[in-house]
């Protein structure tokens, strides 16, 4: 039982991560990234051939910089020269970006899965109470508070972080007070994509590698976002874990109707309180 | 000519071209393509009803399409049951009416909401058909038996790509222009003015959850029957009818006909399946390819390739 809980707790970490870059952008450009799966999914591929040059820690630096960069384009061509129309139009354009990065994903590293060995460091296993659980697993679950935590305080503690929040609390009041929203939303459309990439290295070493890797995370990260509340990090960092128990947990205890569960929690959180458990603070 | 008249006599004159279509194609693997697009312009179609009464955008649609096909599945799997003739107007109608009663609650959920909504239940059925083995067969799918006679045609018909062909391109013809009719009837007129402004409309004292959801059960009608002639035609069902993938297809193909008129979406279908044609015989990269496709249509042409004649309207009408 130990064991399941922990790896709930390893799937909602990895959930967290890429759901704090999903509420992070739509706080700053009111768009749902569709696109969201498929940064994680170009990430993890990314950090698989930086990988093989210089190592598991290289192949997640250079995800990071690959995905910072295509989220600052992403930025500037797209969330911003479609700032001033109906949102469900960029949110489609992030939909038909998902299907070009599929595709070139395709056309680079093929359609078969790929595997991806844990760093040297977190090799191996060690035993809890009886069982032997990966080390590499424990590492990710470290990995992942350890982002939320530097998250966490440069939102809080540094200036450029209180830019960010009266940005996604206020752009126009923002922007009259003499910060340059446009460069505020790029930067953190960057660090969100740059999350996502992250995520994807993350999750390479313990789920393999697919074109279709990104699909089935989507839906996840969008009861993550809901039911924890758009542009709340705190919300969204007790659904992600929560998604994750239940996760895991359902396929154990209730495996019929497991699978159904997180949606049917979204609908009923989009229903009866649309801004999410924690409210829409950033 | 009225509206009314205008819109009988555009069907009328779409319907005979079906026979003409399957006249000059060469029997074979293209009659066959055409008779599946037909099949998922229906699908684009019921995508299309509800952009464009409701103003939402269905990640989801595959579900209903799915729903169709399974019921009417089941349905033909269990003769004794019911006789075939009965099966799929009830597999149309049951899934219109479970589409009522959720409409009832989803039409509640607006704009990106409602499309994440619709995203993550659709994933729902598709997980739901992959689980419920004793029903759908599970990931192995389910393959439908028909009975010899349906409404007095032989099966072969249905699974015979000139005879599907012409049973989808009339009923694709049919379902449009009912759609039409209903949107220049004062029901449609309605939804189209809770569409923009929900709000006043309740004002002037309309309930707007009423008529939403019986937008929703007509788009999921819709979506159903194309379901059922997607098993007739196939014999065959399986979890990955139901997958996102389709759903996606579907909306790109009512995005990219526009939604702002009813046959955009069927515009939109042609254009996804003759694209696809080409470009699968140049390259591989047929789907990126449509992505950057969808791109642009969203951001220089938002109301689609069937705003264009109205868009070309406005510009010479600026310059003269």
């Amino acid at each position: 039982m130990t064991i399941q809980i922990l790896n709930g707790l390893v799937y909602g970490s990895l959930l967290l991560v890429l759901a704090a870059g999903l509420a992070l952008i739509y706080g700053l450009r009111r768009v749902v990234n569709f696109g969201h799966g498929a940064f994680y999914m170009l990430g993890a591929y990314a950090g698989y051939t930086a990988a093989q040059a210089g190592g598991f820690w290289a192949g997640l630096a250079a995800s990071a910089v690959v995905l910072a960069l295509f989220g600052a384009v992403l930025d500037r061509l797209v969330f911003r020269a479609l700032q001033d129309r109906d949102p469900l139009v960029t949110v489609i354009v992030t939909f038909g970006l998902l299907l070009v990065i599929e595709d070139a994903v395709q056309w680079i590293w093929g359609t078969e899965g790929r595997s991806m060995d844990a760093p040297a460091l977190l090799a191996g296993s060690v035993a809890l109470g009886g069982d032997a659980f990966p080390v590499y697993r424990l590492a990710v679950i470290a990995m992942a508070a350890g982002l939320t935590a530097a998250l966490l305080a440069w939102l809080h503690r540094s200036r450029a972080g209180l830019f960010v929040r009266a940005a996604s609390l206020d752009p126009a009041i923002t922007a009259v007070q003499g910060v340059n929203t446009d460069a505020v939303a790029m930067l953190v459309t960057a660090l969100g994509a740059a999350l996502a990439g992250v995520s994807g290295v993350i999750a390479a070493p313990f789920l393999s590698l697919s074109p279709a890797m990104g699909g089935q995370i989507l839906v996840d990260c969008f009861v993550v976002v809901v039911v924890g509340g758009l542009g709340s990090l705190g919300g969204a960092a007790l659904a992600a874990l929560l998604l994750g128990q239940v996760q895991v947990l359902g396929a154990v205890l209730l495996p019929d109707i497991a699978a159904l569960i997180p949606f049917l929690t979204m609908a009923a959180v989009l229903l009866w309180r649309p801004t999410g458990l924690a409210g829409k603070r950033l | 000519m009225s509206g009314a008249g205008r819109i009988a006599a555009g069907a009328l004159a779409t319907a005979a071209a079906g026979p003409a279509i399957a006249a000059l194609v060469p029997p074979g693997v293209l009659l066959s393509l055409l008779a599946q697009a037909c099949i998922y312009a229906i699908l684009a179609l019921s995508v299309g009803v509800l952009a464009r009464q409701n103003g939402m955008v269905s990640f989801g649609h595959a579900a209903m399409f799915g729903a169709g096909a399974y019921l009417a599945g089941i349905g033909l799997g269990a003769p004794g049951l019911l006789p075939a003739e009965a099966a799929l107007p009830l597999a149309v109608l049951a899934v219109a009416a479970v589409c009522f009663g959720l409409g009832l609650i989803v039409v509640r959920v607006h704009g990106i909401a409602f499309a994440m909504l619709t995203l993550a239940l659709g994933q729902a059925c598709f997980e739901a058909a992959n689980k419920a083995r004793g029903v759908t067969g599970g990931a192995d799918g389910l393959t439908v038996a028909l009975p010899r006679e349906i409404f007095g045609l032989p099966a072969a018909t249905f699974q015979w790509a000139e005879g599907m062909f012409l049973i989808a391109w009339l009923a694709m013809v049919a379902l449009a222009a009912l759609a039409a009719l209903l949107a220049r009837s004062r029901f449609g007129l309605l939804t189209e003015a809770i569409r923009e402004n929900e709000e006043r409309a309740r004002f002037l004292g309309y309930g707007t959850v009423l008529p939403r959801a019986a937008v929703f059960a007509l788009s999921g009608g819709i979506a159903a029957a194309g379901g059922v002639l997607y098993v007739l035609y196939n014999g065959f069902v399986s979890p990955e009818t139901v997958h996102w993938s389709v759903s996606g297809s579907a909306l790109i193909m009512a995005l990219l006909g526009g939604t702002r008129t009813v046959w955009g979406p069927l515009a939109g279908a042609a254009v996804y399946f003759l694209l696809r044609e080409q470009l699968v015989e140049v390259t591989e990269r047929w789907l990126g390819l449509l992505g950057i496709l969808l791109v642009l249509v969203m951001v220089f042409l938002p109301d689609g390739l069937s705003g264009l004649p109205r868009r070309l309207r406005r510009q010479r009408g600026a310059e003269a």
